[in-house]
């Protein structure tokens, strides 16, 4: 069996370009790896008409960039034309779409091949892609354990590298903390860096898109291909940078903030003891690392569980049996269409998410807690804003936890939000944030850390990953066993 | 007469006259195919987001201006959280908290006295979709989702049916006009909901307010609120307490009908749309929205009157837009603007109407106007010509003077020809002039066939007829 | 302290979310919503610095500061009814059927 899809981007690259390999080889060998993990669960759908054909394509296509002709697995709640898009959701069980996300029309327009949709908890709500209508995605380092969430499928099939690349949606840490169970680098970049239309929403202010890929050079090359302002998302911002510029530059004299709230007990101590490392690998590079407050940094769940469930609660009111999706069949009259489609096309814990999000901006609830939770909300990015003006980035540890087991009790109205502490503070403030992998704990389960930027500074935070991935030169192969421990 | 005050305060939604819709690019339409106008936006499909019009932002700012409210420079929009099939969303976007305009009025004039009608603000929104009941089933045809919206709301302070009424007419003319809105009530395009209340006398607070919704015409409006203000006086005669309800206007009962009572005020759970951000508006840019204002009824009613138009006739014209605008086109020439807009109010409008077509649709040019009003004037041409050689004139490309010359009318106006004429006449027909001295008015009209046919019918008959009568006159005098 | 919302509290939260419940689900709904009521009540106790300048003009409702760019008036593409119709459960002709709506 070919072992090309191991090889790192720019060596597939050189094999393309000289003719040696060919998309379709590619694409071959990535559903041969799909039949492969099958167990893993990874996929919703999958594609391997439409990318044998894309393939066939390309192979007439002159070479435009380092993307051309490599196979990309998309998370199942951004839109993709004739494909079905289904936000692993009954509700959306059927639903195909006739239109592309922006992000999806970019990818192909930077002659990426996408392979199929990957699970994820339904419409991204949960931290372990276990609330999913299709069954719950196993981690590739262990079959007992979840592999985090929402996008739980595209750290999978990257972290098993059934394919090099994956989009994700991170809302709350949808992307850093399932790549912080898996061991691969994703990123969420600055709110609006990526257009958002044809994203399925879950809660508006808070929702991006971002690249899951193997290594950090390869992030910043997904990165570039996917940002940039769209005419029809009034919320992206057009920006023109290489964000693989600084990768390999010094990172001496940098300048590195630590949230005093990021080192408390409640954090696995292997978790700590491994950003340890790190940080005194940093100081001894001539970073200075720095312990600082931020305000209202411990409210941020709360603020989560307002905000992103208020709108949550707006957002899958479309869902309703009338235009598209699942409509329950012989209802009594209007109002049993409406109240029977939704009982029987949502999960559990998406109805709960709808339901605390119309409880908490219902009557008088709207001006005690939604407005003032916009207000703590804007006193919190100011402070982070703050943080900034002194500091280039801000460290600290993605999850609590490392990957935990299938079937942990999730009807938690507050304890499954704790898995996403460290990561809700970068949404509410709509920041970049990295999961970088760091090392393993004892049980060899990877470990990450959590690299976070002032807004539209990516770069900066690919330039210190790097510099970190380089010195402790991983193994992050799941499937090579224990080979570098 | 009623024993109570009445209150009454209106919400008018109107739809906007644009080319798209207001958070997407589809067309805003009407009378289409049904669902024929719509894109993945408007259906609100899984992942689309709303773009904004900024000919919406210019519309709404041109009736902020024509109502004289003022404009908000920042404002937002907001989610209003509601579940009905005409709803692709199941929420809607308006302004529920920043409206763009506030604080404005309307000036109507009741019984020769000036009145303010107060605006407590504007808003603007999207509208739904359009639902036709069959039987069992409701069909939604999603042409109209997402057509721009703005609402109209005045404060509780008109005072009965007939300033009602004469709101509601200026309000749609001055609408019409600054080219916001086609304002056709038939079309759905401009609607009405009326909030009645009744109270003992003005220290009272306000009573108990029904709303009466969708309102088909403006006359309909006076007939609803005066109904609904016989059924509460009735109720409250009664020493009945009145219930806060929903009602609608029935046409054919010409009454209005119970639709719901509000048990709870309606939850609606209003935040701020996330997916746009503030909108900003520099005066710059205000200014630029209000350049493309056109001439409002109040200042052509000015204007008309200065050139000597009678008020039966610039009230006519004001009416008929497009004849009013074309007259507009002349107001820097010298033309005589009471015969202007008697031609273009008489045989002008009589052949556009039997034609069925507009004034921008026929030959008439602008130079071809003005000569034919100067010839009417100085009655080169007659009203009689005018009816045999209109059509020729809306109709080709000719000049006047070549279609005269087709038809053979040239016209003597010289007052000296005509004189001598008239004179001759008199002369040879000693018999006519002792008979119209002795009374017999047939005289005049066969002295008046003998200068017809004496200047083989060029002769101007009204001036003939000056001139004619002026010297029988004097002949008699002269005696 | 009362542990749990009433039966009407969370049944109107349900006819709002327009979501059908069961027995049990309301009965646990009651204790959990009013545990995250009582979580999300601290914040009312939160002093901002500068919370009495705050007014619609300033809430952050994104987490950025940028102004809204407009759309020109121009007309784009449309769907083809038979589009719009793809995914629908239940049509009529070009138009999308649902059961009849009462009243408005």
């Amino acid at each position: 069996m070919s072992k090309y899809l191991d090889l790192e981007l720019l060596e597939i690259h050189n094999l393309l370009k000289n003719g040696k390999i060919t998309p379709t080889d590619l694409v071959l060998e990535a559903f041969e790896r799909v039949e492969e993990k099958k167990e893993l669960n990874c996929f919703v759908t999958l594609d391997k008409e439409g990318a044998l054909q894309r393939a066939k394509e390309l192979e007439k296509e002159e070479i435009k960039g380092i993307t051309y002709g490599i196979p990309i697995a998309i998370k199942d709640n951004i839109i993709t034309k004739n494909l079905r898009t289904t936000a692993s959701s009954k509700m959306l069980e059927n639903f195909i779409p006739i239109y592309d996300a922006d992000v999806v029309r970019k990818v192909k327009e930077a002659q990426m091949i996408v392979i199929g949709k990957t699970n994820m908890d339904e419409f991204a709500m949960g931290s372990s892609t276990q609330t999913s209508y299709f069954g719950p995605t196993k981690n590739p380092w262990n079959q007992n354990l979840v592999p985090g969430g929402s996008s739980g499928g595209s750290a999978t099939v990257v972290s098993s590298r059934i394919v090099p690349l994956a989009l994700g949606t991170d809302t709350g840490g949808s992307i850093r903390q399932p790549s912080s169970f898996c061991g691969i680098v994703g990123l969420k970049p600055t709110y609006g860096r990526v257009s958002r239309y044809g994203v399925i929403a879950f809660a508006s202010s808070l929702d991006q898109v971002g690249p899951m890929t193997r290594t950090v050079y390869e992030n910043a090359v997904v990165l570039n291909s996917i940002c940039g302002k769209s005419d029809l998302d009034l919320t992206s911002v057009e920006t023109k940078e290489d964000f693989t510029r600084l990768i390999g530059k010094d990172i001496h004299g940098m300048k590195l903030a630590i949230p005093k709230f990021y080192i408390s007990d409640a954090i696995d101590s292997e978790i700590r003891e491994n950003l340890q490392k790190v940080v005194s690998f940093l100081e001894k590079q001539g970073c200075t690392i720095s312990y600082v407050d931020i305000d209202y940094i411990e409210q941020a769940v709360t603020l989560y569980q307002i905000i992103a469930m208020g709108e949550a609660s707006s957002n899958l009111a479309r869902y309703d049996g009338i235009r598209y999706g699942y409509r329950y069949e012989n209802p009594k009259d209007m109002n049993d269409l409406y109240v029977k489609s939704r009982r029987f096309g949502f999960g559990d814990e998406v109805k709960r998410r709808i339901m605390v999000g119309s409880y908490l901006l219902s009557g008088e609830n709207a001006t005690t807690y939604y407005n003032k939770a916009l207000e703590i909300r804007n006193e919190m990015k100011n402070s982070f804003q703050n943080v900034f003006r002194e500091y280039d980035l801000i460290i600290g540890p993605t999850a609590t936890t490392k990957a935990y087991s299938l079937g942990k009790d999730l009807d938690d109205a507050v304890k499954s939000f704790m898995d996403d502490i460290l990561t809700i503070p970068v949404n509410m403030a709509g920041l970049p944030g990295m999961n970088l992998p760091i090392g393993f704990s004892n049980d060899h389960l990877p470990i990450g850390m959590q690299i976070i930027g002032n807004h539209f500074e990516e770069a900066k935070i690919y330039q210190l990953a790097s510099f970190i991935e380089k010195e402790l030169h991983l193994n992050l192969n799941p499937n090579e066993g224990d080979t570098n421990v | 007469m009623s024993n109570y005050m009445e209150t009454i305060g209106t919400e008018v939604h109107v739809e906007l006259k644009t080319n798209t819709k207001i958070f997407s690019s589809s067309k805003n339409g009407y009378g289409m195919m049904a669902n024929s106008l719509t894109n993945v936006v408007d259906l609100g499909y899984p992942g689309t987001l709303p773009t904004l019009n900024k000919e919406v932002l210019n519309t709404a700012i041109r009736a902020c201006h024509v109502l004289h409210c003022n404009i908000r420079k920042k404002m937002h929009f907001d989610r209003k959280n509601y579940f009905y099939p005409d709803n692709s969303k199941n929420y809607q976007i308006t302004q529920a908290t920043t409206p763009i305009g506030y604080d404005g009025y309307v000036e109507i004039e009741a019984d020769g006295k000036k009145k303010k009608i107060e605006i407590e603000e504007i808003h603007i929104e999207e509208d739904t979709c359009k639902s036709a009941h069959r039987g069992s089933v409701t069909l939604l045809d999603f042409n109209r989702a997402g057509v721009p919206l703005i609402e109209i709301v005045t404060k509780p302070c008109i005072e009965n049916s007939t300033e009602a009424k004469l709101y509601l007419e200026k309000l749609k003319e001055l609408l019409f006009y600054a080219d916001i809105s086609d304002c056709k009530m038939e079309e759905g395009s401009m609607r009405c909901d009326a909030n009645v209340s009744l109270r003992k006398k003005i220290e009272d607070p306000l009573g108990v307010k029904c709303e009466i919704k969708n309102i088909g015409s403006i006359s309909n409006v006076k007939l609803a609120i005066e109904k609904e203000i016989e059924r509460q006086s009735k109720i409250l005669d009664d020493g009945e307490t009145l219930v806060e309800q929903t009602r609608r206007f029935d046409d054919k009962l010409k009454d209005t009908v119970l639709m719901r009572v509000k048990e709870t005020k309606n939850d609606y759970r209003y935040f701020p749309e996330p997916d746009i951000p503030y909108v900003v508006l520099t005066d710059a840019e205000i200014e630029k929205a209000l350049e493309s204002l056109p001439m409002l009824p109040e200042e052509r009613r000015q204007r008309y009157l200065e050139r000597n138009v009678s008020e039966v006739n610039i009230s006519k014209i004001i009416a008929n837009r497009p004849l009013s605008d074309f007259l507009n086109e002349f107001l820097d020439t010298s033309i005589d603007f009471s015969t202007a807009t008697n031609l273009l109010l008489g045989d002008i409008s009589f052949y556009l109407n039997k034609n069925e077509v507009t004034i921008k649709d026929t030959k008439l040019t602008n130079s071809k106007f003005i000569d034919l009003v100067n010839k009417l004037s100085n009655r080169t041409l007659t009203s009689k010509n005018i009816k045999d050689i209109l059509d020729t004139i809306l109709e080709s490309e000719k000049e006047i003077d070549e279609i005269m010359k087709e038809k053979g009318i040239s016209n003597i106006t010289d007052t000296s020809v005509l004189e001598s004429v008239v004179k001759k006449v008199i002369e040879d027909n000693p018999e006519s002039v002792s008979d119209y001295k002795s009374g017999k008015d047939r005289a005049v009209k066969y002295l008046m066939g003998q200068i017809m046919k004496e200047t083989k019918g060029s002769a101007n008959p009204k001036m003939v007829n000056e001139i004619l009568m002026q010297e029988l006159n004097d002949n008699e005098n002269s005696r | 302290m009362i542990d749990k919302l009433s039966e009407e509290e969370v049944l109107h939260t349900a006819e709002l979310a327009r979501i059908e419940i069961s027995k049990e689900e309301l009965s646990s709904y009651q204790i959990k919503l009013k545990k995250l009521l009582d979580d999300v009540d601290k914040i009312k106790e939160i002093k901002l610095p500068n919370s009495d300048d705050v007014n619609e003009n300033e809430k952050l409702i994104a987490p950025w500061s940028r102004d809204c760019v407009l759309r020109s008036d121009q007309e784009g593409g449309m769907l083809d009814p038979k589009e719009v119709l793809l995914n629908v459960p239940k049509k009529s002709g070009n138009y999308i059927e649902v059961p009849v709506v009462i009243n408005e």
